[in-house]
């Protein structure tokens, strides 16, 4: 799963049957977490009316598909939760080699937007 | 899934049965506010989208498996044809 906020919405009426009337919000992943095809954005199905400007928690894969209304929808992302709050240390997530993969510092911001 | 802009139609003559003859698309992704990006997919259209429209891409070989079947060699499909997006927060 990875944390993103919540920045737009996308209408499509033409769509894959299966994907039903799920509601699809643009979410911009915090952190270094980078979508594929590098268009910076992910699309994913919302479970849990979440708005823009808040920050969620994005799954990704097929738990995603499990969650977006049973495991016959070709979703490949989906909202499963709205952050109330994020705890985290700056000084040890700015650090290098903070955690397995990180291999340059970086933070999170939650400052803009959100209901908090 | 990711939005982009469908920018041509791919052919090929020559190719593996897991195409099966399938429309191919090259879909160019863009960021959230619509810019393009420099990356390229080549997805396999089941919605019959056409050049410069917006679509949205999902990847994965289940989505594959649910929407053109299991056979098709391609794990990007095109699942919806955007209408409209709007992108408000910062």
């Amino acid at each position: 799963m990875i944390l993103g906020r919540v920045i737009g919405e996308v209408w499509a009426t033409r769509r894959d049957p299966r994907l039903g009337r799920a509601k699809l919000l643009v979410v911009r992943p915090q952190g270094l977490y980078e979508p594929a095809f590098g268009g910076r954005h992910l699309v994913a199905t919302d479970d849990v009316q979440a708005g823009i400007g808040d920050e969620v928690i994005v799954c990704l894969g097929a738990p995603a598909r499990a969650s977006a209304g049973g495991n016959d929808t070709p979703v490949d992302a989906a909202i499963l939760g709205v952050v109330d709050r994020v705890d985290f240390d700056a000084g040890l997530m700015l650090a290098p080699g903070a955690a397995p993969g990180i291999k340059r510092p970086f933070s999170i911001d939650l400052t803009a937007g959100g209901r908090r | 899934m990711v939005m982009g802009r469908v920018v041509g139609r791919l052919w090929a003559s020559r190719q593996a049965a897991g195409l099966g003859g399938r429309k191919l698309l090259l879909v160019r992704p863009e960021t959230a506010s619509g810019k393009e990006t420099t990356r390229l997919i080549v997805a396999i259209d089941g919605l019959d989208a056409g050049p410069g429209d917006r679509v949205l891409v999902a990847h994965g070989s289940r989505v594959r498996d649910l929407t053109v079947g299991p056979e098709v060699a391609d794990k990007d499909v095109i699942v919806g044809i955007v209408d409209g997006h709007e992108v408000t927060a910062p």
